[in-house]
């Protein structure tokens, strides 16, 4: 028996010479959602929308309708259009006409393309980064008034906390966090330092060694890097991954860098269900190929919940591997939510890794231990 | 104008659990240009893609049989958040395949909807408890909040709930 069906139809008229009119029905178990969206054929501009809820689940679904008023003026052409249909339609009113008016636009769009003769050609957007381009070659770089002043600093307290999972804009496009935000926060709560974890984005050294004098602050370079079994964290790397790459090729490639591998949130679920309600156990997670692999996983991550970090901490604690912290952090309120306390200090990158292998850390709720908000 | 469709397109994705650690997703695309299937098989409870397979029958483009033996790199991977960026990062991103990757990602996504319905068909009939249940979803899970108009800050069913820290994707 069919456990799930989802059905949308998309038919499109040309209502005139520079008219096209999208209508759209979607129909699942759960939600059934129908759209009307009138699209200019020469910018593809959605020039009017009207929505309709004929089934749905909580009683405040319906307020989503007013929400699609705001997409009168989205281009179907420009870059990011599904990313940008999610995050105001979906994430401000309702998933499932978010779904649905990109299909339309999508049906649309192929119209459109039959119409003129020719497929329509998407807007290609520049590059990002912070300040610059990708790092190719690390450049050398001393770090040793810095690397003084912290050791100094780390013996008086036996050791430090470090928030090592933090994204920064624009590097991290997801991120809201300019570094130097970042790091004034990090400071003012108490932290001893921060590792950089932007995603597949290697920061120049040089510019990190120029925060990390101007602010005297301990900031170190990590990457979060997609693999084909998920989010890796990953130190000592500085080679720039693009795109996603095998697990096994990026272990290969840490191992000769002599750097170290954390599996970032492994456990993170979804909207309305995580690892537990599948019915998944930890003895069975650790049979997961992925943790031959990695050297360390993250068992305090702001993003999941607390149930998935407890998991996450089972599943180390039953494959013997060590657990850190760290907050995921993209607004600068994250900062610290969760850290890696270690008991040895740390002053370089070299320090961390070395520390990381030693074992003699844990992963703490840092902002909640120190009451700090 | 007469009111005769221009373009026309019919969607249809269904999923089946077979046993208690495997399902089956099929996702199947008929439309004015494309006619293609494309099914996967997952590992439950893991959410591995255990098998991939895709059929196009009838397209404006010129997909070869290689591009479609193609998907299978995706067997392996798990259904999770950033799965579709995955899937493209191992497949590739190509023009000639965009297509058959979204019915992929409307199988995975599918499969996910098909547990989401069992969360959400345990909301009770009367409305003053079904809020309150929707409410203790919202407190249970941390992504929840903010995620949608229902449960948006000033949405009755998070009244009174603190905003929680770090739900900001």
């Amino acid at each position: 028996m069919l456990k799930f069906m989802r059905n949308k139809v998309v038919g499109i008229e040309r209502k005139d010479e520079d008219t096209l009119q999208a209508y759209g029905v979607l129909e699942d178990d759960i939600y059934a959602v129908e759209l009307e969206v009138s699209i200019g054929l020469s910018d593809m501009v959605i020039r009017s929308i009207q929505g309709r809820f004929k089934r749905w689940t909580t009683p405040e679904c319906p307020k989503a309708i007013p929400v699609l008023q705001q997409a009168v003026g989205f281009c179907a052409l420009e870059e990011g259009f599904s990313q940008k249909v999610q995050k105001k339609i979906g994430r401000k009113g309702c998933r499932h006409f978010a779904n649905l008016l990109v299909e339309c636009c999508a049906t649309a769009e192929q119209a459109a393309g039959l119409i003129r003769g020719r497929k329509a050609e998407r807007v290609v957007a520049g590059s990002k980064g912070p300040g610059g381009t990708m790092q190719k070659e690390a450049k050398k770089h001393p770090e040793k008034s810095f690397e003084e002043t912290r050791a100094a600093r780390s013996e008086d307290r036996g050791g430090v906390v470090i928030d090592l999972h933090v994204h920064t804009y624009p590097a991290s496009a997801c991120s809201v966090a300019r570094v130097d935000d970042v790091v004034v926060e990090a400071k003012r709560i108490g932290l001893d330092g921060i590792c950089l974890m932007d995603h597949n984005y290697v920061w120049d050294r040089a510019r990190v060694d120029e925060l990390k004098r101007r602010h005297d602050f301990l900031i170190l370079r990590g990457n979060e890097i997609t693999t084909d079994q998920g989010d890796m964290l990953v130190l000592g790397l500085e080679t720039p991954i693009q795109g996603i790459i095998k697990l096994d090729e990026l272990r290969t490639m840490v191992s000769e860098a002599g750097g170290f591998i954390i599996a970032a949130h492994p456990f993170r679920g979804f909207l309305l269900f995580g690892s537990g309600q599948l019915g998944l156990t930890p003895e069975k997670a650790m049979e997961r190929p992925l943790f031959k692999q990695v050297d360390g996983i993250e068992v305090l991550n702001s993003k999941v919940t607390e149930k998935e970090n407890r998991f996450a901490s089972e599943v180390a604690k039953g494959r013997g591997l060590p657990g850190t912290g760290g907050s995921d952090a993209h607004q600068v309120s994250d900062i610290g939510l969760y850290a890696t306390r270690f008991f040895s200090k740390i002053t370089s990158e070299r320090e961390l890794i070395d520390a990381l292998r030693g074992g003699r850390y844990e992963a703490v709720a840092f902002k909640k231990e120190k009451d700090v908000f | 104008m007469p009111h005769i469709l221009f373009f026309s397109r019919n969607r249809s994705t269904s999923v089946e659990h077979i046993d208690r650690s495997s399902a089956k997703a099929c996702c199947r695309l008929q439309d004015s240009l494309m006619d293609a299937l494309v099914e996967i098989k997952v590992k439950l409870p893991d959410l591995e893609l255990t098998n991939v397979r895709a059929e196009v029958h009838r397209s404006d483009r010129a997909i070869s049989a290689e591009a479609v033996e193609s998907l299978r790199k995706a067997i392996g991977i798990r259904i999770g958040p950033g799965l579709l960026k995955i899937m493209k990062g191992l497949v590739g991103d190509r023009e000639d395949l965009s297509e058959l990757l979204n019915m992929l990602d409307e199988c995975c996504q599918g499969v996910i909807l098909s547990f989401t319905k069992d969360t959400l068909a345990k909301a009770p009939e009367d409305r003053e408890k079904a809020k309150e249940y929707y409410a203790w979803l919202v407190k249970e899970n941390v992504r929840l909040y903010d995620s949608c108009i229902a449960f948006a800050p000033d949405s009755p069913l998070v009244d009174g709930m603190k905003p929680p820290k770090g739900n900001d994707e």
